[in-house]
């Protein structure tokens, strides 16, 4: 018995399993408490002193931010990388914009629905490649984000083809359109760190953490690996689709082109950047750099991934250099 | 019926150059338990750099200096690329998987950089000469790909068999740890199988361009076939990326012919997640199980 256990270790040369105890402690120290607080004052005050533009553009930074968030999800607590998240954004996207469009409903009942609907779908797609390495499901989500576009594209009466669909109902009366636009997803974003935090204490999250750093202790404690990536998937997915509906609602707007394999390999990149924090400063940190680069290198579009390349690998390089302790640091933060 | 032997047949020649680029994914993984997902935007600036030597952006060489050129490039870019993911390697397969992406990121936006985003047509030479066999048609397209599939096939065989750079190889990709023990480097079995991909995309992208055309995320795209064709193989198997590629091109033809044309990535993925549930660990998979 020690025998094979001894060699089952062996055999995986590359044991993750000291990353779950990066994670070990849900929240960070009273500092970044306190600066998270005045970062979520201001932002709070800042259209009172902004102009459109900016806060039209925050609103779609905090939307994607949440999508980085479920990223960054799968990643810790199902260790798998996901290149199609893009997908259960545009879950999301489309449920709000349909909801609008057929049964005249605002963003405030499409958001649940488009949460419910990002979690089937997520269940859906990772069930034949539950019992599988990661790398199956790495590969699956690469093709999904590359069908979307051609699925949505051939039910263009349902979809609105090339064109997309608006997304134009106001969903809380009494405050002005841009004031929504900015304020919702920022509720949003703070709702789902506030239930992720909630959620790092559950027992679902315990035997997620478990199953990381080591299967054969949990498979002997009943967990089952493959319940853990479905779980996991479905959640991941869920938080996508609220980003998705979000980030319809913020952007008014949703076509097939919002949600291509581009869009789900920058939100892998928004994740790394951010360290694949589960916080609102870090995940801001992602939403910002995904929004503003692109703004800022507006005149140089073909710089853009390689810019984004670029930082993804400084990121994950440096933080490979860093020492153990300060790694583990880090990762204390989410 | 002769629809489908026809169908058949140019599925297998695409399928030929989906193993091919199969193969290199798998040879990828099996080494140093990448998935290297830069393997598409890799081959891709491969093929515009031929089609810049050759069409006077950066030269104007004949074929032959143009690909060997091309080539040398590429070994240099396949080395480079893994070097700088080199010191995650041995660290999280899940971190260096997601470098991977970072370098297939830089090379997507160096081809448009270079290239400009247009499509643009890169014509092969190879003569146009087509003749019928029964209800086969032939053309000389056809049998350079089957050929420089067997040739590659035969030259790849023979280095993993014999060469002692390929008993490393598969001493490293058995396990690892013993052969570390052993005193095997594993840096240069992995440095081996990242070049050897690199030439390997290099001439499936080149085959592939005739049958589409050449554009920025052409080759990215097609490589998506070849990542279906490793999963239909079992990813961590060559015979089984050879027949992945083949099946996944017939597959894939027929499915365009009979049921509809603008599907294909959502066939592949469809195809994709059935044989996941039907077979596991790929088709050509020993069953067996894990000792406890």
């Amino acid at each position: 018995m020690s025998d094979s256990l001894s060699n089952a270790v062996v055999s995986s040369p590359l044991p993750e399993a000291a990353e779950p105890s990066r994670i070990s402690k849900p929240a960070g120290g009273p500092w970044l408490r306190g600066a998270g607080g005045l970062v979520l004052l201001a932002l709070a005050l800042l259209p009172l002193v902004a102009g459109g533009y900016w806060t039209f553009t925050l609103g779609i930074c905090f939307a994607q931010a949440v999508a980085i968030i479920s990223v960054s999800f799968l990643v810790r607590y199902g260790g798998e990388v996901s290149i199609g998240h893009g997908v259960f954004m545009g879950a999301g996207a489309y449920t709000v914009a349909l909801m609008e469009k057929y049964l005249g409903l605002s963003l405030l009942a499409g958001l649940p629905a488009a949460a419910v609907a990002g979690g089937l779908l997520g269940m859906l797609f990772a069930f034949p490649s539950r019992h599988l390495s990661g790398i199956y499901l790495a590969v699956a989500t690469m093709a999904l984000a590359l069908a979307l576009p051609e699925v949505l594209l051939h039910f263009s009466e349902v979809t609105g083809g090339y064109g997309g669909l608006y997304v134009n109902l106001d969903a809380v009366s009494g405050l002005s359109r841009a004031h929504q636009q900015y304020y919702l997803p920022l509720a949003g974003l703070v709702a789902v760190v506030l239930l992720l935090r909630q959620f790092r204490r559950s027992r679902q999250a315990m035997a997620l953490l478990l199953i990381r750093t080591s299967p054969y202790a949990a498979e002997s404690f009943g967990v089952r690996r493959s319940w853990a990536r479905l779980s996991c998937m479905a959640l991941s997915g869920s938080i996508a689709a609220i980003g998705g509906a979000l980030l319809a609602f913020s952007s008014s707007t949703v076509s097939p082109n919002s949600f291509t394999l581009w869009t789900s390999i920058f939100l892998l990149v928004g994740s790394v950047v951010s360290l694949y924090s589960m916080s609102v400063l870090g995940s801001l940190l992602g939403g910002l750099f995904l929004t503003l680069i692109p703004l800022l290198l507006a005149g140089a579009g073909d710089w853009v991934p390689i810019l984004y390349g670029t930082a993804l690998l400084a990121v994950v390089l440096a933080v490979n250099a860093l020492p153990a302790s300060l790694r583990a640091r880090l990762g204390e933060r989410a | 019926m002769d629809d489908l032997i026809g169908l058949a047949w140019s599925g297998t020649v695409s399928g030929c150059l989906y193993s091919m680029g199969a193969i290199g994914i798998v040879l990828i993984y099996k080494s140093s338990n990448v998935v290297n997902f830069a393997h598409g935007n890799l081959a891709g600036l491969a093929a515009f750099l031929v089609f810049g030597f050759t069409a006077g952006i950066y030269g104007n060489l004949a074929w032959g200096p143009a690909v060997v050129l091309t080539l040398a490039i590429m070994v240099a870019v396949m080395a480079a690329s893994y070097l700088l993911i080199a010191p995650l390697v041995f660290k999280s397969d899940l971190t260096s998987t997601i470098a991977t992406l970072g370098v297939g990121l830089i090379m997507q936006g160096l081809t448009q950089l270079m290239f400009g985003a247009n499509v643009v047509s890169l014509d092969l030479p190879i003569p146009a000469w087509r003749t019928q066999l029964g209800p086969l048609p032939i053309d000389a397209y056809d049998l350079t790909v089957l050929a420089v599939t067997a040739l590659v096939t035969a030259v790849l065989y023979l280095l993993i068999e014999r060469t002692r750079i390929g008993i490393a190889f598969r001493a490293v990709s058995a396990n690892p740890f013993a052969s570390r023990v052993c005193g095997l480097q594993l840096r240069r079995v992995h440095l081996f199988s990242w070049i050897v991909a690199g030439v390997l995309g290099l001439v499936a992208s080149l085959l592939i361009v005739p049958t589409t055309f050449l554009s920025s995320t052409s080759v990215a795209s097609f490589m998506l076939q070849a990542f279906g064709a490793a999963v239909v193989g079992g990813f961590s198997s060559l015979p089984g990326a050879v027949v992945g590629g083949i099946f996944i091109g017939v597959v894939m033809n027929l499915l365009s012919f009979y049921v509809a044309a603008e599907f294909s990535n959502t066939y592949l993925l469809l195809v994709i997640l059935l044989v996941l549930n039907i077979f596991p660990k790929g088709v050509l998979a020993a069953r067996g199980g894990v000792r406890v």
